[in-house]
């Protein structure tokens, strides 16, 4: 029998696309079609029932198409399609682990698309797609499903946050942690919750509460994977948000809208230029919106104490756990984390550190930044003290490595800098000898404990050791010995500075109006004052600009946003004034002089409790109390940028502890050169080169001028030979030819 | 001599210490082997070594796995020597594979897109014993439907072609199984559009005058295999069948009934493990039962689809008029009450 002719009207029935297409239009007309292929799709699904692993590969039409083409249309016939989605359900939850992977992947496909029809909703589709998720052996399905629940996560939260939706997942993944705390199914909910929280969608405390759970998981990988989102998720959120706020590029408006004065008109352009124009206004829209308020997760966590105890007593005291050397780190750095952060008691966690401290320990620099960072003003000294004493032992010695004495050293410091009482004299006294060591690394970190000393507890040092401010601070009596658990009385730090810097700007704007500067203040230029400030109550951007310093700046105007409301109190100098019985003509200097001692005698600044303080005054503080402390310490450009970029709640990370050993390192040239450099890109390149760099790496060819240019000299030897013997008559013909052939457009004649 | 700087340095290359590091793990030494893997299993790949030529029970059996082969003419020469193996066993002896083997393999082929592939399946089915048919008609039913419902007309004509088959080797089973009775019912009215809308809205019913060629060729077969179904279903059964059923043998009274039943899943009407049933796919094994859905189902839109049909006389006409004469004998009998479960 040789070959049927198909006839058009056959064919097109034949071709589902098409009548897909056709029911789009004008579904009433086509009902009947639609009827027909159900029918069809209801017995290629009986038959699948029957024998689900079997494929159908040899048919013209498979299951796979008709389920594809009923969810495309199935919002259209919605009450004929009633039973499809369920029985896309059924299939995929109880056979997908044998069904063929297309088949498979398309009826998820097609769930998800009618969960986009709101043919079901997506309490439906996660609850059909998270157990099967959860129990697939197919790395692939699951990579599928993972991504289908994530974005129908992310679409459903996209406008506004769908709480019901999100509850109710939270619930699913909080029991599929606690029912069986042992099995490996529970890192799909980390997995989910920390892509989730990496996009700013779920950033309540039952996200955390998820994550607490599965740290205290029993399987490791779970385990591994709710610690690692406590150590990073939050630097992993803030990371994502900043890619996210500078993606797309800059949309230049002008530019469109001149392009589109020129160029052709059409409806597309059009198009594109309203495109443009919205986003541009969205991306404003975002710029001025308030930051969110993001809390990392150690602040929403519930009980930081319950979960530090019980983290520490499962992980890390309990012998029977079989975590490695790696993950039990994690584990501790967490632990030792919430520890210093909330400033948690947990005493045994101290001794616990006892055995790790020995220089042959691997990564026992971990060790020591972890036990650095539990440390704080709160922990019994005596508890501290046998630590820091087995640390001088093991690691600060002449015979120790270099490396070592420098890492012991540091962390020392480290631990000292947050509890300063864990040391005594006789100890620090010998540690800081070793400033004198050949060693730089070793030298600086003696002094850098020194010079920490110096600070908090001179008196431990010998004498000559103190330096001059200490010295003479403890000579009048300024620096007091600090004991242990006592707390400063309430005040913000940096208050006065804040105040002083007031005091100053005031003065130097009434220079500016020929006023004389310390008089009585004048209520119209308050007044004018107030309305700037409120105004201006969100921080602008010129604040930073005079960050450096904000000493010589002259005032231009610009920085009347930072002055307060001073209508309803008087401004602090006059109070002063006020009990200094008005010693108005005094000079600058007297002045500040008596400002500084009445701000020491009466201990507490009163600005915070005199006025409301805008965001803007705490972003100036913020930026006074930082210059204050960097000027004090370490004039140096680089450490103080060093110290901005620092965070209160940032880790101490082991190559914290040891940076000084890199210093006794003897670096080559070449690494001095490279350093010097940074990471600026040194190939220089010109545009031509770079494109054909380009063009060659995507594998396109030359051009036939390039082609021509770098012909083998040799081979073009003949040619240029027999040329200068032609004829006249020959030569035309060349010409003629080539005159020809520039017409055509080339040999074959390309147009 | 080692007196060279270069020697010197060769040689003190061979006694360099590697170098520890605090907090690091000890480097390994360089002649250190990888033990770690990660397969979970080494398959070694072999030949056939055998010499003497295979039986024909592996031929037979190799050919039913080629029956999923990707080319046309393969599986269409596969099935032929599957037929002419079955058409050479002696009558008395048992087939190569049984067909409780091979029906499983052979039935997705009814919906095979090769024409020549079909019609050599057909060849095949025909020359199976009935015997060994009788079980698997619910599942061949299952391709028959589909087929019938399929996009391409000539695989609708040839799953009619099996479905006579069917009928013919297997009948009472093909009326009896799960669905076989108004599933297949519901099936036919909607391929040939004589449904009843019951949504109440008028409808344009295509009629079958309207078609030419293939598409009337495909009309009257449906309809002449429609009659056929609808005589194994519903027609009054022969007299001697009855006899057969009740032999007389004196001191015993229904034999039959207290033997050991003569096909497998014997309570499969009781439905004991299987998902629920709706009326669709209930089954119907008795006469009475099947007249009841008849009537109450597609009665009234066969009467009226045939009559329109016998108007438009030649072949469809002859074909209409015939399942008219089926559907009157059938249920000439048929007194039950039609609103007896309503």
């Amino acid at each position: 029998m040789g070959k049927r002719k198909v006839g058009a009207l056959e064919k097109v029935d034949a071709d589902l696309p098409n009548l897909q297409h056709k029911i789009r239009r004008d579904p009433v007309s086509y009902k009947n079609d639609f009827q027909n292929q159900y029918r069809q799709y209801e017995s290629f699904r009986d038959l699948f029932m029957q024998s689900p692993e079997t494929t159908d590969d040899n048919g013209i039409i498979s299951l796979r198409d008709l389920i594809d083409f009923i969810s495309h249309v199935a919002d259209c016939y919605s009450e004929i399609t009633s039973t499809f989605p369920d029985d896309l359900i059924k299939i995929l939850s109880l056979h997908h682990a044998v069904l063929e992977t297309e088949l498979r992947d398309k009826i998820v496909g097609s769930l998800v698309l009618l969960r986009n029809k709101d043919v079901i909703d997506s309490i439906n589709l996660l609850n059909t797609l998270f157990p099967v998720l959860v129990t697939t052996p197919s790395k692939s399905l699951r990579a599928l499903l993972f991504q289908k629940i994530l974005s129908d996560l992310r679409s459903s939260n996209a406008k506004t946050k769908n709480h019901r939706l999100n509850r109710t997942i939270q619930t699913v993944l909080y029991n599929l942690l606690t029912s069986d705390r042992t099995s490996p199914k529970g890192i799909w909910a980390v997995k989910i919750t920390r892509e989730l929280w990496k996009r700013q969608i779920w950033t309540d405390s039952k996200a955390v509460e998820i994550m607490k759970e599965a740290s205290l998981a029993d399987n490791e990988k779970v385990l591994v994977g709710g610690v690692r989102f406590f150590l990073g998720g939050d630097k992993e959120r803030e990371e994502a948000a900043d890619d996210s706020s500078d993606d797309g590029g800059h949309i230049d408006m002008n530019k469109l809208r001149h392009q589109a004065g020129i160029n052709k008109k059409s409806k597309k352009k059009e198009r594109d230029l309203k495109k443009a124009a919205a986003t541009v206004k969205k991306k404003e829209r975002k710029q001025n919106q308030p930051h969110p308020l993001n809390f990392s997760a150690f602040h929403l966590l519930h009980d930081p104490q319950g979960f530090a105890e019980s983290l520490f007593s499962k992980h890390l005291q309990n012998s029977k756990s079989k975590l490695n050397l790696e993950q039990k780190l994690l584990v501790l750095q967490l632990v030792s984390r919430l520890v210093g952060l909330h400033k948690l008691t947990v005493i045994s966690l101290y001794s616990y550190f006892l055995k790790y401290l020995n220089p042959r320990q691997p990564s026992v620099t971990s060790f020591l930044a972890s036990l650095a960072q539990s440390t704080h003003s709160l922990v019994p000294p005596d508890v501290l003290e046998p630590l820091v004493q087995k640390i001088a032992n093991e690691f600060v010695s002449e015979a120790a490595a270099t490396e070592v004495c420098s890492a012991g050293l540091n962390a020392i410091r480290e631990i000292c800098a947050r509890q300063p009482l864990a040391m005594n004299d006789t100890l620090l006294q010998d540690l800081v000898m070793y400033r004198k060591s050949k060693d730089k690394g070793v030298m600086m970190a003696a002094k850098g404990l020194l010079s920490l000393y110096r600070e908090v507890g001179a008196e431990l040092l010998k004498k000559r050791d103190r330096g001059k401010d200490a010295a003479i601070g403890l000579r009048i009596g300024d620096i007091k010995e600090r004991r242990f658990g006592e707390a400063e009385a309430g005040e913000i730090e940096g208050i006065e500075l804040l105040e002083k810097w007031k005091e100053e700007e005031r003065r130097k704007k009434r220079e500016e109006k020929g006023l004389p500067p310390d008089a009585a203040t004048d209520e119209e230029v308050e007044e004018v004052d107030e309305a700037e400030d409120w105004k201006n109550w969100v921080v602008e951007e010129d604040d930073s600009d005079d960050s450096g310093g904000w000493i010589d700046v002259q005032s231009d105007g610009e920085n009347i946003d930072i002055s307060d409301d001073e209508d309803n109190e008087p401004p602090p100098a006059k109070k002063a004034k006020v009990e200094h019985g008005g010693e108005v003509g005094d000079s600058q200097q007297d002045k500040e002089n008596k400002e500084a001692e009445t701000a020491e005698a009466k201990g507490i600044s009163k600005l915070a409790t005199t006025r409301i303080l805008t965001p803007a005054d705490l972003a100036k503080l913020q930026e006074l109390r930082l210059t204050a402390s960097v000027n004090k310490a370490m004039p140096s450009a680089k450490r103080r940028q060093v110290l901005e970029a620092r965070h209160a709640d940032d880790p101490l990370t082991a190559a914290e502890i040891e940076a000084p050993a890199l210093l006794s390192i003897k670096k080559t040239k070449e690494e001095k050169i490279a350093g010097a450099k940074g990471d600026r890109e040194e190939h220089h390149q010109s545009t031509t080169a770079k494109r054909k760099e380009k063009k060659m790496a995507e594998g396109k060819s030359t051009t036939n001028k390039e082609k021509a240019r770098k012909k083998n000299f040799l081979m073009t030897l003949g040619k240029a030979k027999s040329k200068q013997k032609r004829s006249l008559v020959e030569t035309r013909k060349v010409l003629r030819g080539h005159i020809d052939r520039q017409k055509r457009g080339g040999k074959r004649g390309n147009r | 001599m080692g007196s060279s700087s270069k020697k010197k340095k060769e040689k003190k290359k061979d006694f360099q210490k590697p170098k520890l590091r605090v907090g690091k793990a000890r480097p390994k030494p360089t002649n250190t082997t990888e033990t770690s893997f990660k397969a979970k299993s080494i398959i070694i790949g072999q030949q056939s070594l055998t010499t003497t030529a295979p039986s024909v029970t592996d031929q037979f059996a190799h050919h039913l796995s080629l029956l999923k082969h990707k080319s046309d003419t393969q599986r269409r020469d596969s099935l032929a020597y599957l037929t002419s193996a079955i058409n050479s066993t002696p009558p008395g002896s048992p087939l190569p594979q049984t067909g409780a083997v091979i029906i499983p393999e052979v039935q997705p082929l009814i919906l095979d897109r090769s024409n020549g592939v079909r019609e050599q399946l057909l060849k095949l089915l025909r020359s199976l014993p009935p015997a060994e048919v009788d079980s698997h008609a619910d599942k061949l039913l299952l391709y028959m439907r589909a087929g019938m419902t399929h996009l391409a007309a000539d695989i609708q004509l040839s799953s009619l072609d099996f479905l006579d088959w069917l009928l013919q080797d297997a009948g009472d089973e093909v009326v009896g199984c799960p669905g076989g009775w108004a599933k297949t019912l519901k099936c036919f009215l909607s391929v040939l559009r004589w449904q009843t809308d019951d949504t109440g809205k008028w409808s344009n019913p295509q009629t079958t005058l309207e078609k030419s060629g293939s598409e009337s060729k495909l009309v009257v077969k449906q309809m002449t295999t429609l009659a056929a179904f609808l005589k194994v279903g519903i027609a009054s059964p022969k007299e001697d069948q009855g006899q057969d059923i009740t032999p007389n043998t004196f001191p015993l009274w229904h034999t039959h009934q207290h033997r050991l039943p003569k096909y497998s899943n014997a309570y499969r009407h009781l439905n004991l493990f299987g998902a629920p049933r709706d009326e669709d796919s209930e089954m119907y094994e008795s006469r009475e039962d099947r007249q009841r859905i008849f009537r109450k189902k597609a009665e009234a839109a066969i009467v009226a689809g045939s009559d329109e049909a016998k108007k438009a006389g030649g072949d469809t006409g002859r074909a209409a008029a015939q399942l008219r004469k089926v559907v009157m004998e059938a249920m000439a009998d048929y007194s039950g009450v039609d609103d007896w479960d309503d």
